[in-house]
């Protein structure tokens, strides 16, 4: 792991077109601001965690029964 | 139907080619398979059926990454978990958007996500 030493106000540029800006620092937190192309993902770690293991949970391998469900609406996707 | 997700699902980054699978006896439910790897499917459900209030804010970048110019041809399914031992439950705060016209689709992080939860219950039937 890069280990940078950085003040408020001062950037990290990654691959030349990522920026990382530390703008503030508040007791032990710091806000950091991100500019970035819109193809690359920025997201909070334990959000991103926690989606992705809840997605791992959901796989199966197999198609097996699907719930019985008290639909609130029919609900039209326009996917046929 | 071919779906392409060029960020992949978060945790299956690496696959890109999906089938999204309708069966009208499991309407309103639909599958999405991994091309390459059928055993990968996961069970979606359109939020309007489940949870008529469901508004995520999906952030302009991911709009923009699937080329959604027009809300309308934007398509929300959520991933389903079927629980061994509990009902099922649904993933408020990860929902997939599908562009309808090109058939490419994002699993997005909503800007207003803390509102919702990744084991929302199932309105189950009886």
């Amino acid at each position: 792991m890069l280990i940078l030493a950085r003040k408020v106000g001062e950037n990290v540029v990654v691959d030349g077109r990522i920026v990382v800006k530390v703008l503030r620092l508040d007791g032990d937190g710091v806000k950091l601001g991100i500019e970035a192309p819109a193809e690359v993902s920025i997201h909070r770690q334990e959000v991103y965690d926690e989606i992705q293991r809840t997605n791992q949970q959901a796989v199966v391998s197999e198609r097996p029964r699907v719930p019985k469900l008290n639909a609130v609406t029919s609900g039209t996707t326009g996917l046929s | 139907m071919p779906l392409t997700m060029p960020s992949g699902l978060l945790g299956f980054e690496r696959f890109k080619q999906w089938r999204l699978i309708s069966d009208p006896n499991q309407a309103p439910f639909f599958w999405l398979q991994v091309v390459e790897d059928p055993s990968l499917t996961f069970l979606l459900v359109p939020p309007a059926t489940i949870a008529p209030t469901y508004k995520p804010d999906v952030p302009a970048e991911d709009a923009a990454a699937l080329g959604l110019a027009d809300p309308a041809d934007a398509v929300l399914l959520n991933i389903v978990t079927l629980n061994a031992n509990a009902p099922a439950t649904v993933n408020l705060k990860g929902p997939i958007v599908i562009n309808r016209r090109t058939l490419a689709g994002k699993q997005v992080i909503p800007l207003n996500a803390a509102e919702y939860s990744v084991r929302h219950p199932l309105p189950a039937a009886g």
